[in-house]
């Protein structure tokens, strides 16, 4: 059911971490399930790592949000497995990203106003 | 690639946990990124680290993604709601009312029947009625009960209504005489201090009474220092010597237990026992009923006077009739329930029809059969929760309308409904009842996916599946039709009765001269005629007279084998003792003769009125005057008048033993009711009388002050509810069933509007059609009506078991209520098919 969910990403006040990174890791491009939980588990230097419950709940949702699509699946060029599902990102998906990180460097500039900017900011 | 089979076998089935939709979707690559993890996880530990987040990782997930889908299956059922509130409305307050009559009418069952008494081993315990152990001295008594074959105990006791209270102030109250084995035979420990111990029921001992729960909280605040208080029981002194549990009222709502004394002639005696360990019901009856035997060959002549013993569980013995009612009640309701399920599933079948294209475009598409059948349950599921939810307060109503017109015998068997069986029982039949309007519906879902882009056909098949709905309706609804009139008929068999007297315009109250200045016998008559003197003098008043006896209340009656001249009637007669006035206060009718003068109760004149019924039973009832009313050779009263019988029983449908009416000598010495006749509304005089009575003196208690209307009301409360219970039930059947039949006429008339187009565009009028669509209607009621009628002669069985009084219906009956029925179903018939007569052809036709 994609694009059931007709909120804009406007309204959407801190978005989960979780989706956060796999528009992150989308945004470079197309990637398969696998391949979205493998970089973000090194980007964050292990610290997330997502669970397949976890991440196709969260693809679930990204894709009736509409801020994710299916790309055509086809096999993954290292390990030429045929049963891939590949996802990109879509622009309502980079809105929402952006959203994102809009509110986070506003968080960050206050923080700083607060507590004075971090050293090697 | 190295796999491991176990561990992916194991997410596979786990992944099984996940609701459908979302398990169709990602199954696969779920596991997929299983297989990938396996292949860079290698070594034990690192397999076990992989386990613990995949578990977390289900755990985590598994639940949002239930909640999810079944959000998405509630928002979905809402939407479908909205599009069509009146139906969805309908049916939840038709299930509602369904769930919660049944659950409020089990609530009642299964305090009566199911929760446990009071009593150690309730069921041990025997009721022994109409029978008289020996009883002349408290040793006899004790020595027959020790040497019972077949009882381990036995203790006997007497209600009655005493003046309890201190040295002022004085207060009506129910209390029992115990033998002082009462409380042990029953099992039953005293919350505080002692029970009675032996020999305590023995004259000059017996000043000692145990206090129930609640006037010990009354009188004392629940302090300890009770004990050994004294309290005045008709102005005798008894000592406290123990409080009873809590909730704690056997018999009949007792306040107070004190030691009786045996003596020879007391009849007045219950016997209740508690049966050996080793023997059985069947085995104790029979040894029961061999002493009866024994007993009555002893008792001589007068055992034709006594009815047969028996011997009943302590339970049956309570219940009496309010237990077959709230069975009768219970089979009702559940056939109620049980329509209201065949509506909603009716009307899940239509619009399942309705939306057969929606459905197999949708099953095209891949939302699976399982998806499909689960929404489908899950608004059933929602449907029957909110019914449920809505059926607790009728539940709660229900309760409380039957604890007011039925109360419980024991107070521990209040009628609650936050009771763990009653909640679980509510709980069961809305499952069962969401399964039952669910699971017809779904199982059509399939055969409409079956059929694919076909749906046609299967409203077709819809059709007849309702149709057979609608039947199984007409059915049942038969069925609760003959239960209502035959019970109703038991009803007005019972308004219709002549009582004998007048219960319009009657003021009526009673007063216990026990423990006041006016207790001896002498001094009772003058109170008397003091009271009556000032009320004659209040104005509106036509006639005053007082009874020791009223109609209805047959209670500790008095009487014997009368007779006339010293014939001996061939049945025992009761005795009224009443003062002058008395039949033209209760507007009876003295048919021959004349009623006795104030002079002659004054002076105690040997004379009686005697009822119909007992002159009837020597001749000519008008030849019975002048003659002599006798008891043995001794006892003689001149007849000076014949009055019609009044009906003393409490139960009208049983016929009381006929009647003599003497002057009262000592008219306080049962239960002394005044009884006034009033013109205009008896309800204006309550406080007038009240106020006569009490000027003469304040300290006599006063009780029972109401009109006899406002008795006879009370008397017949609990037919009536039963009678309108069941009524409202078949009424409300009855519409369910209407509806039904309206919906899927009107439905039929939708889906086939091109083919009633074209036939009328081949020279049919719409009135015919409608007419055809009727005569299909009346084929459904009569499909329905055979099984309806002999479900309604099973069922009448079961009624006329359980109700006294109710009448079989016959076949005229059984055929004005189908005819009554197909009349209804044919006038909703056609007015769901007026559409047809508006119908535009042409605009029909062009769609072609």
């Amino acid at each position: 059911m994609p694009h059931s969910d007709q909120r804009s990403p406007k309204e959407f006040t801190a978005l989960s971490p979780v989706f956060f990174h796999i528009l992150l890791s989308l945004a470079a491009g197309e990637r398969h399930g696998y391949a979205i939980k493998r970089e973000i588990a090194a980007r964050t230097e292990g610290k997330l790592k997502l669970g397949p419950g976890v991440l196709y709940g969260s693809i679930h949702k990204m894709l009736e949000l509409g801020w994710i699509e299916e790309a055509e699946g086809r096999p993954d060029p290292h390990l030429d497995d045929e049963r891939r599902r590949y996802y990109r990102i879509t622009r309502r998906g980079r809105q929402a990203a952006r959203a994102e990180a809009e509110r986070l460097r506003e968080l960050v500039r206050l923080a700083a106003a607060t507590f004075g900017a971090p050293e090697h900011a | 690639m190295p796999e491991t089979p176990f561990s992916l076998k194991l997410y596979k089935w786990l992944i099984r946990l996940y609701p459908p939709g979302f398990r169709e979707d990602y199954a696969l690559p779920m596991e997929q990124e299983l297989r990938d993890e396996l292949a860079d996880s290698r070594g034990f530990l690192a397999l076990a680290v992989l386990w613990v987040r995949l578990l977390v990782d289900l755990a985590m997930s598994i639940p949002v993604q239930i909640t999810r889908e079944l959000f998405q299956d509630l928002k979905y059922t809402f939407r479908l709601w909205r599009t069509r509130p009146l139906p969805i409305v309908f049916a939840i307050a038709a299930l509602a009312i369904g769930i919660g009559a049944t659950t409020g009418v089990f609530s009642v069952v299964n305090s009566l029947l199911l929760r446990s008494l009071p009593f150690r081993n309730p069921d041990r315990l025997a009721l022994l009625q109409h029978f008289f152990p020996p009883v002349r001295t408290a040793k006899e008594f004790h020595d027959w009960e020790k040497h019972s074959e077949y009882l381990a105990d036995a203790a006997v006791f007497e209600e009655g209504d005493v003046n309890l209270g201190g040295p002022t102030a004085l207060e009506r109250a129910h209390i029992a005489e115990t033998s002082w084995n009462f409380f042990s035979t029953l099992g039953v420990q005293p919350f505080l201090g002692r029970g009675f111990v032996p020999g305590e029921d023995t004259a000059g001992h017996n000043n000692v009474a145990v206090i129930a729960y609640g006037l010990w909280q009354e009188l004392f605040a629940g302090n300890a220092h009770a004990l050994g208080s004294t309290l005045m029981v008709d102005g005798q002194p008894v000592t406290i010597v123990g409080v009873a549990p809590a909730r704690f009222d056997y018999p009949g709502k007792s306040v107070l237990w004190r030691p009786g004394t045996f003596s020879s002639g007391n009849f007045g005696w219950i016997t209740i026992g508690r049966l050996k360990q080793a023997i059985s019901w069947q085995q104790a009856r029979s040894a029961f009923s061999t002493e009866a035997a024994r007993w009555l060959a002893k008792t001589g002549p007068r055992a034709r006077f006594i009815a047969k013993p028996r011997m009943m569980s302590l339970r049956d013995g309570l219940l009496g009739p309010v237990r077959n009612a709230s069975l009768l009640l219970l089979g009702a309701v559940l056939l109620v329930l049980l329509i209201a399920c065949t509506n909603v599933a009716n009307l899940f079948i239509a619009r399942t029809a309705d939306r057969a294209g929606e459905l197999s475009i949708r099953s095209a598409l891949g939302a699976s059969r399982s998806r499909l059948a689960r929404q489908m349950l899950t608004e059933c599921l929602f449907l029957s929760f909110v019914a449920a939810l809505a059926g607790l307060l009728v539940a709660y109503w229900t309760t409380s309308l039957a604890a007011r017109v039925q109360p419980p015998p024991l107070d521990t068997q209040s009628y609650s409904i936050v009771d763990g069986r009653v909640l679980a029982f509510a709980v069961l039949v809305t499952i069962v009842t969401a399964l039952l309007s669910g699971i017809l519906p779904s199982l059509h879902t399939r055969r409409v996916q079956a059929f694919g882009a076909r749906a046609s056909n299967g409203t077709r098949g819809s059709r007849l599946v309702r149709e057979s709905l609608s039947g199984a309706q007409v059915m049942l609804t038969i069925i609760l039709l003959a239960a209502s009139v035959s019970v109703g008929r038991a009803f007005v068999h019972l308004m219709g009765i002549d009582r004998g007297y007048d219960a319009k315009g009657i003021v009526t109250a009673s007063v216990s001269l026990e423990g006041t200045d006016y207790q001896q016998g002498k001094r009772q008559l003058p109170y008397f005629e003091e009271v009556l003197g000032r009320i004659r003098k209040l104005p509106g008043i036509r006639a005053a007279s007082a009874t020791e006896f009223l109609p209805l209340d047959a209670a500790g009656f008095v009487g014997g084998p009368f007779g006339l001249n010293g014939r001996p009637a061939a049945r025992n007669s009761m005795m009224v003792p009443v003062l002058s006035e008395y039949f033209r206060a209760m507007g009876g009718q003295v048919l021959y003769g004349r009623e006795f003068t104030a002079a002659e109760v004054r002076t105690g004149a040997k004379v009686a009125v005697v009822s119909e019924g007992f002159a009837s039973l020597f001749g000519p009832p008008a030849e019975a005057v002048g003659r002599q009313l006798t008891i043995g050779r001794t006892d003689h009263w001149e007849i000076v008048g014949v009055a019609k019988g009044m009906d003393y029983e409490e139960d009208p449908t049983v016929a009381g033993e006929p009647e003599v009416f003497v002057p009262a000598t000592a008219p306080a010495g049962f239960y002394s009711t005044f009884v006034v006749r009033v013109d205009g509304r008896a309800e204006d005089y309550l406080a007038a009388v009240r106020y006569a009575i009490r000027s003469v003196d304040p300290e006599v208690p006063i009780f029972g002050l109401k009109t006899m209307q406002q008795r006879l009301d009370a008397e017949v409360a609990r037919p009536k509810f039963y009678r309108t219970a069941i009524w409202a039930f078949a009424a409300f059947a009855l519409l369910l069933t209407m509806i039904g039949i309206y919906g899927i006429f009107a439905y039929a008339v939708v889906q086939r509007t091109k083919e009633i187009g074209v036939r009328i565009a081949l020279g049919a009028t719409p009135a015919g059609l409608r007419g055809m669509l009727i005569r299909r209607g009346l084929l459904m009621v009569g499909a329905g009506a055979i099984p309806g009628i002999a479900g309604a002669l099973v069922a009448e069985r079961f009624v006329e078991s359980l109700m006294e009084g109710a009448r079989p219906i016959g076949m005229a009956t059984f055929a004005s209520l189908i005819l009554f029925l197909a009349l209804v179903a044919s006038m909703s018939i056609w007015s769901a098919t007026r559409r047809i007569a508006r119908l535009d052809i042409i605009t029909i036709l062009r769609f072609e």
